[in-house]
């Protein structure tokens, strides 16, 4: 049986952003066009593809840096996260101690001590991933100690009156319980890591072999070279996009048996 | 002088509440207490009273009802039995202890939450050998145990469904098979075949009688049906609400085993009358003290 394309739910999810983006970008060449903008001031994306295919070696160098460093931010985010939150539901006092400062490692803008950690950590790239572990650290921890602490209270009864240990209640209750939050969580801090990356070599502003994106638009900026700062933004935000993407379909497969958020509902 | 002689009436009156208890224990069931709720209050953290002095004492192999109106107590109170919520003040027992004997041999309790209350990322299978996981029993025994129980509740075709794959009677189904699985001596069940139709809802009750007298459980039951609960119980126990309270504790004398012509009999009419008096009487006390 053949189903008419636009019923197929999963071609409208693709094909109805994809028409949007086309729209708007003939509409920003015609417009660029028209109005006879120059290259310095605002590009079209004709320009910025060309900037793409000649300056895709160095674009290039500068993604993996910048890759690099949002990956590894990451995996510490998670990893260092899920331990916090495991701490943190064995006692309320552990907790209620500790909870505080995590929020306060959430609020502090992370440019206003980005130029700290960079003085006192000696290599960059651990310098820019110490930043980004900062800000993309919070949403597991607290998605994480939400769902751990979000168990059927008929369940943990009954776990109870089993005489189940903390160990295995951990292993069979909470952790299940608590991973659709631990995916929202994932969701949110994969694009914080990439942020925080970004921001830290902002203010890091170093070069060299190390450079990343950031880097590549601060030079792109003092060189007027317009059409490569767009170039690099584009591969952020696609960057941004593939990791949420990423998540997405991880946490789809993860959950995908038993969680609402993954479940095609039948009616 | 007059000390001592309160004293001896207080124990003169202590032995015979005593012995007429025992006694009427001995005439059906002979058995010793498995629970025992002495005095019992239970008073919510947001100040509801939802037990108010309830005694209740349920004999060996006795298979007791609790019927009262919505929001009478009867799950805290079942609760209570298990453990499960702590009395605000009074006493439980269980065989005769505390609460440290129970989960030993011939000590095991199980209990039916009137919501499933199945783990959803587990098969139904795995939801059903939790009791068993927990207590490390493996084998070819412990799989047998959970392929009769499975086939007792009609899901043996369903062991590798996910619980939201089920319908709600279903669910419960696999609830109640869990509890089964344990081999308990003491089921505490709270509304399990509420959800389901008449037709397996009677036969479900069929089966929990057989197993009652065959394996020799000793069961309290919570239930919002007059005639299920003179169906299947040797005591029907009413609740009135608001404070919950036990008012009337009606003994069925009907033999056992009981069927369909125990369904269709005067007897049977009866007891229902009865019970449903009580029931009337004991939700009209609730709403004129509100
Ligand atoms: N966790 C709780 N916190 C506060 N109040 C509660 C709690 N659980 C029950 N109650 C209150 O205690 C009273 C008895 O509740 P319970 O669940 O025992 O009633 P029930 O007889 O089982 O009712 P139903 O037949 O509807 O299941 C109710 O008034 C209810 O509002
Ligand atoms: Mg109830």
């Amino acid at each position: 049986m053949k189903q008419p394309l636009l019923q197929n739910e999963r071609f409208v999810q693709i094909a109805a952003p994809l028409f949007v983006g086309v729209v708007f970008l003939c509409f920003w060449e015609l417009a660029v066009r028209a109005a006879e903008l120059p290259v310095y001031i605002l590009p079209g994306p004709v320009a910025i593809a060309k900037s793409f295919v000649t300056d895709w070696a160095v674009l290039f160098h500068s993604l993996m840096m910048t890759l690099k460093v949002t990956l590894l931010a990451f995996v510490i985010a998670v990893v260092l996260g899920t331990a916090a939150s495991l701490l943190f539901v064995q006692s309320r006092w552990i907790e209620v101690s500790l909870f505080p400062y995590a929020v306060l490692m959430q609020v502090t803008p992370i440019v206003a001590i980005a130029p700290l950690i960079i003085i006192w950590v000696k290599d960059t790239t651990w310098a820019l991933t110490v930043c980004a572990v900062i800000i993309a650290i919070f949403p597991i921890i607290s998605n994480t100690t939400l769902g751990l602490r979000s168990v059927d209270p008929n369940l943990m009864s009954m776990f109870r009156m089993y005489r189940t240990g903390r160990w295995q209640q951990l292993i069979r209750l909470r952790i299940p319980s608590a991973l659709p939050y631990f995916f929202g969580g994932m969701r949110i801090s994969t694009g914080l890591a990439l942020i925080g990356a970004v921001v830290a070599e902002f203010v890091a502003g170093t070069g060299g072999s190390q450079a990343g994106l950031a880097y590549l638009i601060l030079q792109a900026g003092y060189n007027l070279n317009i059409p490569r700062m767009f170039a690099a933004l584009g591969l952020i935000t696609v960057t941004g996009i593939l990791l949420f993407a990423l998540m997405v379909w991880l946490s789809d497969r993860v959950l995908r048996n038993w969680h609402e958020s993954a479940l095609k509902v039948e009616q | 002088m007059v000390k001592q002689l309160k004293a001896i009436r207080d124990e003169v009156v202590v032995s015979m509440t005593a012995s007429t208890k025992t006694d009427d224990q001995t005439r059906a069931f002979g058995g010793r207490p498995v629970v025992e709720v002495a005095g019992v209050d239970k008073v919510y953290g947001n100040g509801t009273v939802a037990l108010k002095e309830v005694d209740l004492t349920v004999g060996e192999g006795e298979f007791v009802s609790l019927l009262g109106p919505s929001g009478c107590g009867k799950s805290t109170l079942l609760r209570v039995m298990a453990g499960l919520g702590e009395a605000s003040s009074g006493t439980v027992k269980w065989w005769e202890q505390d609460y440290q004997v129970v989960g030993g041999k011939g000590r095991k309790l199980a209990f039916v939450f009137q919501n499933a209350t199945l783990m959803p990322w587990a098969r139904v299978r795995k939801n059903v050998r939790l009791p068993l996981d927990l207590a490390h029993e493996h084998g070819a025994d412990a799989e047998a145990r959970i392929d009769q129980a499975l086939e007792m509740v009609g899901l043996s075709k369903f062991g590798n469904a996910y619980p939201r794959e089920l319908s709600g009677g279903m669910q419960m189904r696999a609830s109640i098979a869990r509890a089964m699985v344990t081999e308990p001596n003491l089921l505490l069940m709270d509304e399990p075949f509420g959800a389901l139709d008449e037709m397996t809802r009677n036969r479900l009750n069929d089966d929990v009688l057989r197993l009652w007298k065959e394996k020799g459980w000793t069961v309290v039951f919570v239930t919002h049906s007059v005639y299920e609960a003179v169906y299947l119980s040797n005591r029907v126990v009413v609740m009135a609400a608001r404070p919950g309270r036990v008012v009337e504790d009606v003994r069925i004398d009907a033999p056992y085993p009981r069927g369909a012509e125990f369904r269709v009999s005067t007897e049977f009419a009866d007891y229902c009358r009865r019970v449903s008096l009580a029931l009337e009487k004991a939700s009209a006390q609730g709403e004129e003290d509100h």
